[in-house]
Formats: C-alpha cells, structure tokens, sequence
C-alpha cells in the first residue's frame, strides 16, 4: 500500500541494465561479440535453443527473446549468435549490485539484471541533491566499474520507479538520458500517458478485455469511477486496476532474504523419445540443480519438471514433499515419478527437459521429527544427507566432474562427440562412482 | 419421468449429493446429478468415482424414469424457483422443470452413461450410530497428511472391534486418535479411508440415526434409510501407530487450553513461516515460550503450569499444536514428555466424554 502522509515521502528507483545478456557477450568477447552489430544470445548457430536477448540492432529485425534461435536467424541472417555467457552473467549481475550496494541503504534484486533501491531518508547523506542527480551518478559508477550500461526510474513506489525506467532507456529517437525520475505529486500527470498494456500484471488476456470495454490507456480508467470499476472487474481485480491506472502500488523494497527456486533445463540437440534416454538426462539435471541447491546451503520441499513436447507443446508437473530435502536420491525419485507420469499422459519426442527445486528453505533449519521411520517409506534419511555432503566435498575439491552418477559417466565413457579434455576427468568419474553407494 | 415434488424436497436433495460432484472432471458425465424415481419418491445421485452419494426425497411420481441432469444448473435453478411444488418430467434425455410460472429445458445425459455404484455387501451385520461416527470424524481428521508424497496417510484408519471402534489419522509428523466403546458385531475390521467420503458421512446422517456398514474389497459403505454413501477404501497397510504412542513418558504439564492457544499465537507472529518452531521450556510451575526467527525478531512468553518430572526444552511446529489444542474438548490439557526429540502426547484433562482421545506432536529438532 502507498505510504500514509505522516511518514517521508519514498525515494524508489529501479535500475535495469541495458540488453544485459547482448552487453555482457559483448565484454566476454570483444574482437567477436563485442564487434557484432546484430548479435544474437541465446545458443550457437544450429543449436536447438531459444533467443535469450538480442542487441537493439537486431531486435530492429524483428527478433524478440524466447524466439527459435532458428525463426531468428531466418529473420536476420546476418546475425552472430552466441551461446548465453551464464558464468559472467552471474558475475556481472552481482558486480552490479556492489556498486548499487554503496549507493543505497536497501538494494532488492528483483532478477539478473533488475535491481530496486530505496533511497528513502538518504536526503541529508546526499546534501539534498536532486534524486534525479544521484540517479544519474548511480548510472555512471556502474557503468565506470563493470562497463556495462544501467537505466534508471523513479518515483514514490515500485510501479512507478518500474514505468519510468522504460522512459529512462536511451533508445535512439527518444531523447532519453538513462534517467526518468517522476516527481512526488507527478504520478497522475505521468500515468495518463501510460498504457495499461505498459503496467505489470496485465497480461496480454487481461489486456484483450480491458480494451473491448474501451479501456486502453491508464487515462481511460481515471475518468471512470472505482465503484464502476469494480462492478465491470469485480472487487479485486476491480480494485486492484483503480490503484495501479493511479500509479498507486507498493513502496517496500527488500532485500530477499531467501531465493525462491533453483532450477536447470535443458533443450536436447534432437529431440528424445526413448524413456531410458530421457530419465538419463533427469538424473544429469538433478544431478546439477541438487548440487546447486546444497551450494546455496538450501532445502527444498517442491521438486517441479517442465517438458517441452516436440510440438512446443509445454508441460509442468511438481510435487510437495512432507519435508525439504537436499539429497539427489529423494530429488530423483520424485522428479522420475513425474516425468513418467508426464510422460504417461502424452508420448510425444521431447525437446526439452527441466527440474525446478522451490518452497526453499535454509538447510539448517530445525528438522521436523517423523512419527514413522523415513527410510521405510523412501523419504530422506540421515544417510541421504551424508552421502549428498561426501559427494559435495569431493566435487569442491576434484571438481564437479570427478564424482557422477555411474549412468552419467557410462554415458560420458561411450560418446563420442565428447571434448578431449573432458576425457581424464571421465575416468575419474566412472571409476569413481562404481562403488557410490547410491543403490540399496 | 413424470413427478412432481416440494421445493423444499428437492432442494434438501440437491444438497445432500451436489457436493459430491467434482469440480473438475475429464468424464463430463460426472458434473452431473442422476435423477431416477424410486418406490418412495426421487432418488439422487453423485459420484466422483472415489465417493458416491445418494439420498432419496419424497416426490409423487407419475411415471418412472431416470435421467443425468448437469449438477451446478440444476442446483441454481431449484434454488431460484418461485413457487413451493415443482414438477419435472423428462423425454429422451431432456428434463423440463415446471414452478408456477417459471419454465426451464434443461438438457441431461442418458443414465446409462452414469457410473453404476460398486456393489457392497451388508453380510457383516455392521450396525454403527452416526454420532459416534461423527465424534471419531471430526476429533481425528484434521490430523491427515494432505501431502501426496504417502497415499496411506492421505486416509483414515478405521477400526471396528466387537466391544469399540477407534479412528487414527496421522500425516507422519500429529498424529489424532479417539475411540469409543460400544457393541459392534463380531469382527475386527480395518479399512483406510479417504477424509472426502468421511466428511460426507459427517454431513449427511443426523446423529441418533443407526448406520448400516457395508463392505467389498476396495468398497465401504455407509447407508441410512433414505441415504448412502460408498467410498474407495484406501490399500494398506496402516503405518503401525501403536508402536509410536509413547508409553513411558515421565513428565506431564496440565495447562489451561485457551491461555496455552493464545500464548502460542502470539508466538506464531514472529515464527518461522516455514517450521512455525516455537521453543517451550518446562519446569516446575512455567512454561515459557520462546521464538527466534532471523530477520523477524523474538518473541517471549510464559504461563503458569503444573509440571511433574526433571525441567525440559523441546520445540514444536506452534500450528500443529495449536490445531490439537483446538480439537480438545476440555478446559485443560494434559502434555505428556519424555525428551527434546521424542513424543509428545496431548490429550483432555478430566474428561468424561464417554471416549477416550489422544493426539500426537513429534518435536522439531532444536539445532541450536
């Protein structure tokens, strides 16, 4: 809810890092990407992935993220294409977010490369400098520090902030400066030139209906009354539309104290439809996701896969267990059941395959005693969790590789296609895991 | 079909079965209601192939029939009809209803197309009186697992012996326990139901009605006069509860339960949204309560208490507890403990309900 008169005015911004994915490509490799005027990042020319962001030169022809990297190229074939650098992403990302962290008392990642900052009660630390000015410092220490380019927006509240920023981007045309600050006491003048299409939450359905009943711009549902709202969209939608057209929204900003989810997917070079093949490629997702899971020091007590269907045909299936677990048994016995009985309901070749872990928690919180022994009934026991803790010890110090499900290292052993230098490390691997005691 | 029946009838009817119809359903035919005539009037019927309902109303009936008429339409219309008598008849597979002046063609499904009811036998002579049903229900199945992870615990076990009967539901962490004495039959049987069809029998039969129990082998039934309900029973076996329920617990703490329930929601403010841990520390005239959650803060509390036994720390899930304690029937309840990662057991202090209750709390590791 919006502030009560009596507390200070708030001073939210939201900084968002200009075509992240395309800049930090561009950093990666600055005699290639670096050089490319249209430049594509998602996967290698060929590869079976999805665009993941394209340089505005691009985007120019027609490319949009979440395309084929395949429909992209037919639409600009002069373009590079080059595999998202999710190492440095991650890298950058938090780089960003120190020089943030130096200018603002409360910094809320809100994603990779999307950050709001309360810079509430920061008037006197800055002498009084327009949020406008500090803004724009903002903007050049990041861009001084980690090279990469930010825009800015502010108001009063997240919405607001979250608008402005889309004013903020220095597109060519716009005459923008990287910075759109909206005064307090400006926010009618600036929603009515919002469209509701523009305000997060109305989705592209919710769109489709506001604009048969006329309602286009955030103008066209000021000049109607809430209670009129509210008889056309109900309470709560109803209400909810009456605040946001206003530029009325929420002014907290937090810091997560928690991730919500970690996951992995995987788009398949060609498509797979032998269940063997397609369970082999679970077990290296789960494999991954459940190490970065007990990485972050985190449980989880929601195992989710998602299966894309040859056909682009996209299928979620996810279970909540009666506690958070951190071990790749449990995850991969669970995650198996619903792949098969994804895999059940429809048997078409699969493109893609992918485990998400959520309803985290910290790995050290108090432990729920079972009534009933957990190992009699294929829940997580104690010697789960030492044999996940004896597995992570040895990939910290052998690398990622050196311990793998003895599946993942037969298959490593048998192909062909594998890189060289990955070939010592396999027969660490599958000498290794033999005698893994992961069967009973 | 050609009948004609009280508003009230039939609304009365409609009640009894609708919320057996399944909100989502991939065989249509279950979003409906089968209407047939019977020697006494007009009989209801719901499924959701797990639990099936059926009631019978009085109606005049003209000419026998039977038809399946969507369950959400006909249920809105009988609530919106203007006059007290109704008249329905039905051709093919349409029904209209008549009421005073009001009018409606509804169309319906064959009632072939309906699922037959499994069959049941009654050949045990199991008679139970529908309130003592009632009390095991509603004291025991709020302690089921909801999680999908142990089909088992997603049932209640039911227990009829000659000299009593005894309801368990556990979801592995509370467990809820009641039995009362009585003479019922000669057998001991056991079955595992779905809380769904449970909550149906709770809802359906007044409490002095005597209840014939009907079983096969993946089938139990519930049938009054006028109403039944069948219900797929749930595969054992029953995760062995007898061995969990501690028996050499030496400490016991009699608290007063409504100062214990606010105690504990003022320490649910401040808990962990995740394990809801409250820490309590006994001795030997107070409880305190402690929770400590990074990034929320700390909360204390305490209340008098008679406590017998050495002092102890144990923590609990505070919503579990506090869902017990609002199934106690008794101004007081008596905590039974052994040690910080064992059993607990909570039951009614000086009750003289003609049943005897227990729940069971599993604490929560205390790591630090």
């Amino acid at each position: 809810m919006q502030t009560g008169g009596h507390q200070a005015t708030r001073r939210i911004l939201l900084v968002d890092a200009d075509a992240f994915f395309v800049a930090v490509a561009r950093l990666e490799d600055p005699g290639g990407a670096g050089k490319a005027d249209l430049l594509i990042v998602g996967g290698a020319p060929g590869s079976r992935g999805v665009v993941c962001s394209a340089s505005y030169a691009a985007r120019a022809h027609g490319v949009r993220s979440a395309m084929s990297i395949a429909q992209a190229l037919r639409l600009c074939p002069k373009a590079m294409c080059v595999p998202v650098p999710r190492g440095s992403c991650g890298r950058k990302s938090r780089e960003i977010a120190r020089v943030l962290g130096r200018f603002a008392p409360l910094v809320e990642t809100a994603s990779i490369d999307e950050w709001y900052l309360d810079m509430t009660g920061t008037e006197t630390l800055y002498r009084g400098e327009p949020l406008d000015a500090t803004a724009h410092r903002i903007r050049d220490g990041v861009q001084r520090e980690t090279g990469l380019a930010v825009s800015i927006g502010g108001g009063t509240n997240r919405l607001i902030a979250k608008l402005a920023v889309e004013h903020a981007k220095p597109k060519p045309g716009t005459g923008a400066n990287g910075v759109r600050i909206v005064a307090a006491g400006e926010e009618v003048a600036f929603m009515s030139r919002v469209a509701l299409a523009e305000i997060p939450g109305i989705g592209p359905r919710f769109h489709e209906r506001l604009a048969r009943l006329g309602f286009v711009h955030a103008a066209d549902v000021m000049a109607t009354t809430e209670a009129e709202i509210v008889r056309r969209f109900g309470e709560r939608e109803g209400r909810w539309l009456h605040q946001r057209a206003r530029g009325v929204a929420s002014a907290e900003v937090r810091e997560r104290d928690l991730q919500k989810s970690v996951s992995h997917e995987e788009t398949f070079d060609r498509d797979i439809d032998v269940d063997d093949e397609l369970e082999r490629e679970l077990l290296r997702l789960v494999t991954r996701v459940a190490s970065d899971l007990r990485a972050k020091d985190l449980a989880a007590a929601t195992v989710s896969i998602k299966l894309r269907d040859r056909d682009f045909r996209t299928r979620h299936a996810s279970r909540t267990l009666d506690q958070p677990v951190i071990a790749d048994r449990v995850i991969l016995s669970t995650a198996r059941a619903l792949l098969r009985k994804l895999r059940a309901a429809r048997r078409v070749p699969a493109r893609l395959l992918g485990v998400t872990l959520s309803s985290l928690s910290r790995s050290d919180e108090p432990l729920q005693i079972q009534l009933f022994d957990p190992a009699a009934r294929d829940g997580e026991t104690t010697r789960d969790r030492t044999i996940a803790a004896t597995l992570d010890r040895v990939r910290d110090r052998f690398g990622p590789q050196a311990l793998v499900p003895g599946r993942l290292a037969r298959t490593r052993a048998a192909s062909t296609v594998e890189e060289a230098e990955a070939a010592p490390r396999q027969r660490v691997g599958s000498t290794n895991s033999r005698p893994a005691p992961r069967k009973r | 079909m050609r009948l004609s029946i009280a508003r009230e009838k039939l609304q009365e009817g409609l009640s009894a079965v609708a919320s057996a119809v399944p909100g989502k359903t991939t065989l249509p035919v279950l979003g409906n209601l089968l209407l047939e005539t019977t020697e006494r009037g007009l009989k209801l019927s719901a499924t959701d192939l797990d639990v099936a309902v059926s009631t019978e109303v009085a109606a005049d009936v003209e000419t026998a029939g039977a038809l399946t008429l969507p369950a959400r339409k006909i249920t809105e219309i009988a609530r919106e009809l203007p006059a007290p008598s109704v008249k329905i008849s039905s051709s093919d597979q349409r029904a209209v209803i008549e009421c005073g002046r009001s009018k409606f063609k509804l169309l319906g499904m064959a009632k072939d197309e309906f699922p037959a009811f499994p069959a049941v036998a009654y050949d045990r002579n199991l008679r139970v009186k529908s309130g003592d049903l009632q009390r095991l229900i509603s004291h025991t199945v709020f302690a089921v697992s909801t999680e999908e992870s142990r089909p088992i615990l997603n049932g209640v076990l039911w227990e009829i012996h000659p000299s009593q009967l005894l309801m368990v539901a556990t979801n592995g962490h509370r467990l809820a326990r009641m039995q009362v004495g009585g003479q019922y039959g000669s057998d001991d049987v056991s079955v595992i139901i779905p809380p769904r069809a449970l909550e149906q029998v709770r809802r359906l039969f007044p409490a002095d009605e005597e209840l014939e129990i009907g079983m096969s082998e993946n089938h139990i039934s519930f049938r009054s006069p006028l109403t039944t309900v069948i219900s797929r029973v749930i595969e054992g076996p029953y995760p062995n509860y007898e061995q969990v329920i501690p028996l050499d617990n030496d400490k016991t703490a009699v608290i007063d339960r409504a100062a214990l329930t606010s105690a504990l929601r003022r320490m649910a403010i401040v808990a962990s949204d995740q394990t809801h841990r409250v820490r309590l520390s006994f001795n030997a005239a107070l409880v305190k309560f402690s929770v400590q959650t990074p990034d929320v803060g700390e909360a204390q509390d305490e209340l008098p208490v008679h406590f017998s036994g050495d002092p102890l720390e144990i923590g609990f899930n505070g919503n579990y507890l506090l869902e017990i304690l609002r199934y106690m029937p008794t101004d007081d309840v008596r905590l039974t403990l052994k040690g910080p990662e064992r059993a607990a057991t909570i039951s009614p202090e000086g009750w003289d309900g003609g049943a005897d209750y227990l729940c069971l709390l599993m604490p929560l590791r205390l790591v630090d």
